[in-house]
């Protein structure tokens, strides 16, 4: 699915959804730069509201793992990570990410932006990190394909390379589809409810949450020392002593304005009535299709280790 | 450095979960203590920073851009407890809301970037500073070189996560489970990229902020330099954050502590080191000799009254546990060494601080 259509969809704004403004994303428009340290993280900055903003938008859909209780969803996205964790098997592997996707379009989510989301990330960072181990050179054994000999022994790809490097790919891509079926499928402050009552500490809670909050208007902050910056600069911006100056007297500032923002906070919390512990409106009730998605859920942990074993190490 | 789902096995994970509670747990009630019902805006807003400073992207000389941790920087400002929660909280997020790391190696990532980075950086940061005044110079320079050894000492835990997973965790046919990679791999990869790159981008970042809040906010530098004055040395005060002093059982106890972690190490090294060899192992063939030389014959037997001879005892009945109490052993005898070298260094100051009676902070004693 394109991501025009995800932005039909779903209400992100248009201008939101491009990487770049005005700009082919692929570069083939115009004169296409080196991505200087200010646009950089400017586009961080957007992306990070675009990525929230997106989830944000799939939470609120009417989708089977939407209806289901976060502690739950919770407990179940870390069974079955520490499930695919122990699994020794790539077919293992492939069924649990098959499941993962069923789960996604069950869930109403865009699929074509699930599998996207996965499978721009494992290649680039996971493919290029285990390409060397498939080697002989790091991973002896049976060499299956040689590439070239040396003193008189064949060099390449070797099975044991393949297998440990196909295990990989398949375990990260498995663990990162879980995760971001528990973020696209969850409002945050739930997720954060539900944090609470699977025993995290009230007072990790309340940091997380509030700082979840300042996240943006510091973000916005950020956004607006640099878009100052940049509306101020003529030319490219150089990577020179100046910029390096400039960044440290900007997060200077921005460690300054925190420290201020963060006294206001607490006078404003103190003039509320705040004595340090905090009191949630909503409590989870635990329903009869929590329970059939906790033994679903069981049931497919148990599943994985079985049949992982009875496919052999 | 933040480490994904999947390549480390559950069971490593669990042991960084058992280094980072303790940790959080220690932090909780450090901070708590210090800033008192405060601490909820403070450390959420810090932690909205630390999350921020991830996303600065800072110019490097060649012109590549990298992005820091910002450990380093937040335990200068407000101590390495509040870097520890700060840290975790950023790196929550990430794990959670933006898939930048595993949830089930959150353990080891809060070990590496929020306990390690924030705890070696300040204190390579205290050491350099010295007693410097808050707006010298040194000051900065030590922040950078704080950065530097945080974030450097951080990707070394890591490159000693992945490394040790190949020999622990492999299928019967030998391949892989987790990260494939050796120690002599994964250490070298590692700190190459952060020796250079990111290491450069914290250190500027680090020593960057400090620069400017001693021109422009040195109030905020003052939070957590309680003991230091702007105009140098350590105030009259009863708060000498700066100029605690050296205790022998402490050095001695941390010494003890940092051997114990890395004895494993030892276990999984391969070969022996060069020069250490028995004269009969020796390659005679290769340094084209005829025999061993009569010199190395006559003194190597010299000293045989060695308690634990080759790190054993009962000539290499129990292998395991002649290793074992061998290091226990070792470690307990270098941390004493230790103490007595530490007492006698103090002894040494303190008889020169007598001669002359201008210690600042022996007066407290």
């Amino acid at each position: 699915m394109s991501e025009q259509a995800v932005s039909e969809r779903v209400q992100v704004p248009q201008w939101l959804l491009q990487p770049e403004l005005g700009m082919c994303p692929c570069g083939c428009v115009g004169k296409r730069k080196k991505g200087s340290y200010l646009r950089k993280t400017l586009n961080g900055g957007a992306g990070l509201l675009r990525q929230v903003m997106f989830s944000d938008d799939t939470a609120r859909q009417d989708g089977l793992l939407q209806r289901i209780d976060p502690r739950v969803k919770f407990l179940a996205v870390i069974v079955l990570l520490v499930a695919a964790g122990l699994a020794r098997n790539i077919p293992t592997l492939v069924a649990v990410y098959a499941v993962t996707l069923a789960l996604a379009a069950a869930s109403r989510l865009p699929v074509g932006f699930f599998v996207k989301r996965v499978w721009l990330f494992v290649p680039i960072f996971t493919g290029i990190m285990v390409l060397p181990a498939t080697l002989s050179v790091v991973t002896h054994g049976d060499v299956v394909l040689t590439l070239w000999h040396w003193h008189g022994r064949a060099e390449g790809f070797t099975s044991q390379g393949l297998t440990s490097a196909g295990l990989i790919v398949s375990r990260v891509a498995v663990s990162i589809s879980l995760v971001v079926l528990l973020t696209l499928t969850t409002p945050w402050v739930r997720l954060l409810a539900a944090l609470r009552s699977v025993g995290v500490p009230r007072i990790f809670i309340l940091i997380i949450g509030m700082a979840y909050r300042y996240i943006f208007l510091l973000l916005n902050t950020v956004t607006d020392m640099y878009q100052a910056r940049t509306s101020r600069t003529i030319g490219a911006a150089r990577h020179d002593g100046g910029a390096r100056a400039f960044l440290g007297a900007s997060g200077g500032a921005l460690f300054g304005k925190a420290n201020q923002l963060s006294e206001e906070v607490h006078q404003a919390m103190t003039a509320r009535g705040y004595r340090g512990d905090a009191k949630t409106l909503q409590s989870f009730r635990l329903t009869g299709r929590d329970i059939a998605a906790a033994l679903c859920c069981a049931a497919l942990a148990a599943a994985i280790l079985i049949g992982d074993r009875l496919l052999g190490s | 450095m933040h480490i994904p789902d999947g390549y480390l096995s559950p069971q490593t994970c669990a042991v960084g979960y058992a280094i980072a509670v303790p940790a959080w747990a220690v932090a909780v009630r450090r901070v708590q203590r210090v800033v008192r019902n405060r601490h909820v805006p403070t450390l959420a807003v810090l932690a909205a920073v630390s999350f921020l400073v991830m996303m600065f992207n800072i110019p490097i000389p060649d012109g590549t851009t990298a992005h820091a941790i910002g450990a380093t920087i937040v335990a200068i400002l407000l101590g390495p407890w509040a870097a520890v929660l700060a840290v975790s909280v950023a790196l929550g997020f990430q794990a959670l809301l933006f898939g930048d790391g595993g949830v089930l190696a959150f353990g080891f990532n809060c070990a590496n970037m929020a306990v390690l980075a924030p705890f070696v950086g300040y204190g390579v940061y205290k050491l350099v500073a010295g007693r410097s005044e808050l707006t010298a110079p040194r000051r900065a320079l030590a922040a950078a070189v704080g950065g530097y050894a945080g974030i450097n000492a951080a990707a070394f835990a890591a490159a000693i996560e992945f490394g040790v997973q190949p020999d622990l965790f492999h299928n019967s046919a030998g391949a892989p489970l987790y990260a494939p990679y050796h120690l002599d791999q994964t250490i070298p990869a590692m700190m190459l990229a952060h020796l250079t790159i990111a290491g450069i981008a914290e250190a500027i970042l680090t020593g960057g902020v400090v620069a400017y809040l001693q021109r422009a906010n040195v109030p905020l530098l003052r939070v957590n330099h309680a003991g230091v004055t702007a105009s140098g040395g350590a105030s009259s005060g009863d708060t000498p954050a700066g100029t605690r002093r050296v205790r022998p059982l402490h050095v001695a106890l941390g010494a003890v502590a940092v051997m114990a972690v890395l004895t494993p190490l030892g276990l999984l090294a391969p070969g022996g080191a060069f020069g250490e060899d028995a004269p009969e192992d020796l390659d005679l063939h290769k340094y084209g000799l005829s025999a061993v030389p009569s010199g190395l014959n006559k003194y190597n037997g010299f000293w045989h009254h060695a308690l634990f001879d080759g790190y054993d005892f009962t000539s290499d009945a129990h292998p395991t546990i002649g290793y074992i109490v061998s290091a226990v052993v070792g470690i307990a005898i270098v941390g004493a060494a230790i103490f007595l070298i530490t007492a006698a260094v103090r002894w040494a100051a303190a008889r020169r601080g007598a001669s002359h009676e201008t210690v600042p902070g022996e007066a407290r004693s």
